[in-house]
């Protein structure tokens, strides 16, 4: 008995905090703090990591791409990660604005992926001496990019959004599970790429005057790719729900 | 209606369709019979990309043999059939890939296994590559099934653009199983692997992929 | 549920796309009644046959079936494989041996086409080859969208007196139809 009215409680407390309206409310006031902010800090990490930092003893200046490059790659990962959680919180509970979410985190996660390609060909140039290498890590981050538009082709496919979100978050999550094994595959095939710089568990192989730049860069690339999202998943909400009346009293 | 039933009218559909049964098989020995001719016949190569041809060709070819495995059910009504006489539908889908597998995977198999012979001189070589080619060739089977069943109705191009990353380990995992042969170090570990993901997919799959087709059906 | 009835619908709605087909839909259906569901183009007929089938799932409400409910469903597609005979289609389903296959293959004229491929059928002998099978399931409720289409004036006249010695048999009927049929049946219609 206690059991069914808490699960209740929790039903309306979901329902209530996951309408697209409530939502697309409380991102309206979240969003200028969230953009403002983020710059300032990509900003400032960009100036400390540009002006006040050594040049590295190997790749002299040219390292400097790194704070561009490594939030990029980072956060064209974890934006898969939380489509893939999205999807599967909409396969289910039938949460429709996690579907719009994952629908919108998608083509952004394609952009972004595509800066973490083209960044990591403008840094290879001078390193490596060529501009595109058939590594693991540069095939598994093309792979993903792949992933992304086809997930995304597969999406603007159908005319039913319902279908089309389902058959979005089976594949989303598919590829969750297929990532880090595809990663690791072509890992072992070959690998000419540095070792990651930062790692959770051993100590990190970069010095710390590059370090801290670095990790503000990517809070502040991982806010603004944020504020992005956003505006995304306003336009799928506006798409998706343009017949309802809030919608038209808003616009 | 029992399994056997079921059986039966998978084997009698895919047989009485000669294009969608023989076409794929005809392909993988057309491609095999031209490799050789855009290599110079005097040169030592032949060995060498072998085995790479063969993967990629029989990927294409399983490529092939999926396009539109589902399409022909859906359309002509016979899924929705399936789905109200309360019978699993993910037990069909299992049975579906594998008389695939048993009509079009197997051949494909022994012919390569036949073209190794030729390519190699080599008859341990071969018996070595023929189990591999096997659990290859029902692997690529059922993750093509999966990416079909994602692009029912919307052509077979898409399909492909979801599936092709996936088999991308599978490849790696084949190449590495190459080195092993021609080396004849490992072989086994690279057999068990493989047998490995098989084991898991066999079953995972068809449930994944009836859930697709009834999110299609809807 | 009461069990005296064999189907039951309750406030079913539907909406595709956030845009409503149709709502507040009830009905309930005895054994040995037949339901007529009207309504013009676009007002969601199919769909509706197909949620009461459970193939797709209503946005709201409710179906209720009777428990181990047999039924049997042939809507606008035929199921059949038309690169085969009309036997092989008969026995993709396992009825091959069914006892009532003969008096009901020349009840529909279709006695000579058993040997035939069905793709050389023409279009209201290939609907009789699906209402065939549907009928030899042995359902006890029968859902059939549009199944008059395409037939000539005997084959719909044979089909109509079938239908009504099915009901009066016991079992329930479902259909949509925009040609008059003449069976007694209750009518809904959808706006």
């Amino acid at each position: 008995m206690l059991r069914e009215i808490l699960i209740i409680v929790i039903k309306k407390f979901i329902h209530q905090f996951a309408s697209p309206k409530t939502y697309f409310y409380q991102v309206n006031r979240l969003y200028p703090w969230l953009l403002y902010i983020s710059i300032s800090i990509y900003i400032s990490a960009i100036i400390w990591g540009l002006f006040f930092t050594p040049k590295d003893f190997v790749q002299g200046h040219s390292y400097r791409i790194i704070y561009f490059h490594v939030p990029a790659s980072f956060v064209a990962q974890s934006l898969y990660a939380a489509m893939a959680i999205s999807s599967a919180v909409f396969l289910i509970w039938r949460v429709k604005l996690a579907a719009y979410l994952a629908r919108s985190i998608a083509p952004v996660g394609a952009m972004v992926t595509f800066i973490a390609l083209v960044s990591g060909s403008i840094w290879g140039i001078p390193t490596w001496g060529t501009w595109w290498e058939w590594d693991a890590r540069i095939t598994s981050t093309l792979i993903l990019f792949i992933m992304y538009l086809g997930l995304i082709s597969l999406h603007n496919s159908f005319n039913n959004f319902d279908k089309a979100d389902k058959l979005f978050s089976y594949l989303a999550i598919i590829g969750f599970v297929q990532i880090p094994i595809i990663k690791k595959s072509v890992d072992w095939w070959s690998s000419l790429h540095q070792p990651a710089s930062i790692t959770i568990s051993d100590k990190p192989s970069i010095d710390p005057s590059m370090l801290y730049p670095l990790f503000m860069a990517m809070i502040g690339f991982a806010g603004l790719v944020a504020c992005i999202v956003i505006l995304s998943s306003k336009v799928q909400i506006y798409i998706r729900e343009k017949n309802k009346n809030w919608v038209k009293d808003y616009v | 209606m029992n399994i056997l039933l079921l059986l039966k009218n998978e084997a009698l559909k895919l047989v009485k369709k000669t294009r969608a049964w023989l076409g794929p098989i005809l392909i993988f020995i057309l491609i095999m019979v031209a490799f050789p001719l855009t290599i110079e016949l005097t040169s030592n190569n032949l060995s060498d990309a072998f085995y790479p041809v063969l993967f990629i060709s029989i990927l294409l070819v399983m490529m092939l043999a999926t396009e539109g495995i589902f399409l022909e059910d859906y359309e002509d009504g016979t899924l929705e059939l399936f789905l109200i006489s309360k019978k699993s539908l993910s037990q069909w889908v299992f049975l579906k890939i594998f008389m695939h597998w048993l009509l079009i995977g197997v051949p494909i198999s022994l012919l390569g296994a036949f073209f190794n012979l030729g390519a190699n001189n080599d008859l341990s070589s071969s018996l070595m590559i023929f189990p591999a080619l096997l659990i290859a060739t029902y692997i690529f089977l059922i993750l093509f099934c999966f990416g079909n069943s994602l692009s029912l109705t919307k052509g077979s191009a898409l399909g492909t653009l979801i599936t092709l990353p996936l088999t991308l380990p599978i490849l790696v995992i084949l190449g590495k199983l190459n080195t092993a042969i021609i080396f004849n170090i490992n072989y086994f570990e690279f057999l068990i692997l493989i047998f490995g993901v098989l084991s898991i997919i066999i079953f995972a799959f068809p449930a994944i992929i009836s859930r697709i087709i009834k999110t299609h059906l809807e | 549920m009461e069990s005296s009835y064999l189907i039951e619908a309750n406030n079913l709605a539907y909406k595709i796309n956030e845009v409503k087909l149709f709502t507040n839909f009830s009905f309930s259906l005895k054994a040995g009644e037949a339901l007529h569901i009207k309504g013009s183009n676009g007002s969601g007929k199919s769909t509706l046959i197909r949620i009461l089938c459970g193939i797709t799932p209503s946005s709201k409400g409710k179906v209720y079936k009777k428990d181990e409910l047999v039924f049997s469903y042939l809507g606008h597609k035929n199921a059949l494989k038309t690169y085969l005979s009309v036997r092989d289609n008969i026995s993709l389903l396992g009825l091959s041996d069914h006892e009532g296959l003969e008096s009901l293959l020349s009840l529909l004229d279709l006695s000579e086409k058993l040997d035939v491929i069905v793709a050389n059928l023409s279009f209201g002998q290939q609907k009789k080859v699906a209402l065939l099978r549907i009928f030899l399931t042995g359902a006890d409720l029968i859902l059939l969208d549009e199944p008059f289409v395409g037939l000539d004036s005997n084959s719909h006249d044979l089909l109509c007196k079938f239908l009504e010695k099915k009901l009066h048999a016991g079992s329930g009927l479902i259909y949509t139809s925009h040609i008059p049929t003449g069976i007694r049946s209750k009518d809904i219609t959808l706006d």
